[in-house]
């Protein structure tokens, strides 16, 4: 076993540098390929992250009657919560809404006309910001329950919109990437199989010797397997010095949006290399399927 | 080409695995019996063959463009399954063996081509050690095989050169060479002289006709009237898939 894995490594990595021009150009294919398929992941990651930030955006607001105790106040916000659907509750007083509206008028330039009023004409609000906005009508059912909420702010056609396009758009990028994966495939186990058809004499040779099944598919196979671990290094390798000139790039829009994007390029490389190795074999295997015994 | 000499027993016994004079009239190595080969095209390539080959044996296949050689030989190794009839080879009906034993039988057999089938990037060395890497041999087994094939066709000086710097009649000794390094008990040769002028055909021949001495049934498809005639051995006369002749001592003379 241990030997004739030897011999196919050897024999793998012979015929990779024998028919260095078809190696080089399966390789450069797979770079090709695997930086569309890395720009489109990170594209879609991007548009993800963006799309549950503009999600998170959602809350709801319950307006407080005036005479509700401190008591019952801590009570709602306690039961609300403790709910999974909710993601954090903020209590905003009579006083403090009353100086946000002021703040959001002077930003805007208008004359502070509040000064007008005797008394504070607002409502305490208590703030609820969703997991997830398909949770809306949970949430607002919870709060309209409450005895001390006066009322709810309907913003369930609001929502509505958003979960629309949202949807819409994240559907969009799973065609859009799953597209693009077949395009790679296709091209690279094409590209793999000329670098196979090159070499066919060679393998008829080897089945006139009476070389075995085993003997003639796996050292095509561990080269396809190196061609794709190439290629996905490369490709790498451009993506590392890529990225941080383009996230300088792109650093006032990420201060805009401050996207969750931790675990993007761990992902990235994963996806790279396990794509890279999985289609070189998937290549391999493929063509010199063609060329064993009938 | 410097004629071989007499090979001492002991080559004999290492080359066949056999013992010397182990020349077995009585047991077949090749039996056809009753066999059709009908492609998917309709053609049909061969037509209720029937031929015997006894172990030791030296049989020429002659016949014209097209009569069946080639398909006969493909038969034989096992690149095409006869559409009827039985093709046994060393004892295995090849329409009953297992894909994983097709390898097995192709060992005990040498093939020969018009063009050689080298690799163009192998030494000569590398060309016939390339036969037994391949089929898994240990290493340590390779060299002593390599260099005992070499002496028998008489290339050992030219192991380290490619097939670009070799004539033709020594691309088809190396050829020759790496049939024979699986000790195999049967060569075929589909028109080995094919492209070698007549003076370096007639060295091959005398080649083949030493292996054959050695024990190593031999099975040639020749257009080379002039090689037939002289050497007064076993006919076989192929036209249109029917075996139409099969005499020893006999002659040939071209028709096509």
């Amino acid at each position: 076993m241990i030997p004739f894995v030897l011999f196919s490594l050897r024999r793998a990595w012979q015929g990779f540098w024998r028919n260095a021009l078809m190696s080089l150009a399966a390789t450069l294919t797979m770079v090709l390929m695997l930086s569309l398929l890395a720009g489109f992941f990170v594209l879609q990651n991007v548009l993800l992250a963006s799309l549950s930030f503009v999600e998170q955006k959602v809350q709801v607001e319950a307006w407080i009657e005036n005479n509700a105790t401190q008591d019952q106040v801590d009570a709602l916000l306690a039961r609300v919560g403790a709910m999974p659907e909710v993601g954090s509750v903020e209590f905003v007083s009579r006083d403090q809404a009353l100086q946000h509206f002021r703040e959001v008028e002077a930003a805007q330039g208008h004359a502070d006309l509040t000064q007008a009023l005797d008394s504070n004409p607002l409502y305490a609000s208590v703030n609820v910001k969703l997991r997830h906005p398909s949770d809306l009508s949970t949430v607002t059912a919870a709060l309209r329950d409450d005895p001390i909420v006066r009322n709810v702010v309907n913003i369930e056609a609001l929502v509505d919109r958003v979960l629309t396009v949202t949807t819409v758009v994240r559907t969009a990028g799973v065609v859009l990437v799953v597209i693009v994966g077949l395009i790679v495939l296709f091209i690279v186990v094409n590209t793999i199989r000329l670098a196979v058809v090159a070499r066919a004499e060679e393998i008829e040779i080897m089945r006139l010797v009476g070389a075995s099944d085993a003997f003639i598919r796996w050292p095509f196979v561990f080269e396809g397997a190196f061609v794709g671990l190439m290629g996905a290094l490369i490709t790498l390798g451009l993506l590392a010095a890529g990225a941080e000139p383009l996230s300088r790039a792109m650093v006032g829009f990420f201060n805009v949006l401050p996207l969750q994007l931790g675990s993007v390029g761990r992902d990235t490389a994963i996806l790279v290399l396990g794509t890279g190795i999985g289609l070189g074999v998937l290549g391999s295997w493929v063509s010199v399927r063609t060329y064993l015994i009938r | 080409m410097t004629v071989l000499q007499s090979p001492s027993p002991s080559l004999i016994a290492r080359l066949t695995g056999r013992r010397a004079h182990a020349t077995r009239t009585d047991q077949t190595i090749v039996l056809l019996r009753d066999v059709t080969m009908r492609y998917p095209n309709g053609k049909e390539a061969l037509q209720h063959v029937d031929l015997v080959v006894p172990e030791g044996d030296f049989v020429f296949l002659v016949g014209p463009s097209g009569a069946g050689k080639s398909t006969l030989m493909k038969l034989l190794i096992r690149d095409e399954l006869a559409t009827h009839g039985d093709v046994i080879v060393d004892g295995y009906d090849l329409a009953r063996i297992r894909r994983r034993q097709v390898p097995r039988v192709r060992r005990k057999i040498g093939i020969v081509f018009q063009d050689f089938k080298l690799l163009p990037r192998k030494t000569v060395w590398e060309n016939v050690a390339f036969a037994l890497e391949v089929t898994g041999t240990p290493g340590r087994q390779v060299r002593p095989a390599v260099e005992r094939v070499l002496a028998v066709v008489g290339l050992t000086g030219q192991s380290t050169q490619l097939p670009a710097q070799l004539s033709g009649g020594e691309l088809q000794r190396t050829a020759i060479a790496r049939a024979l390094v699986h000790d195999p008990r049967i060569i075929i040769a589909d028109e080995p002289t094919g492209n070698l002028d007549p003076v370096i055909s007639w060295e091959l021949i005398q080649l083949l006709l030493r292996i054959n001495e050695l024990g190593v049934t031999i099975l040639m498809a020749t257009h080379d009237a002039e090689v037939v005639t002289a050497l007064r051995k076993r006919v076989v006369a192929l036209e249109d898939g029917r075996v139409i002749r099969d005499e020893t001592g006999a002659t040939y003379h071209r028709e096509d």
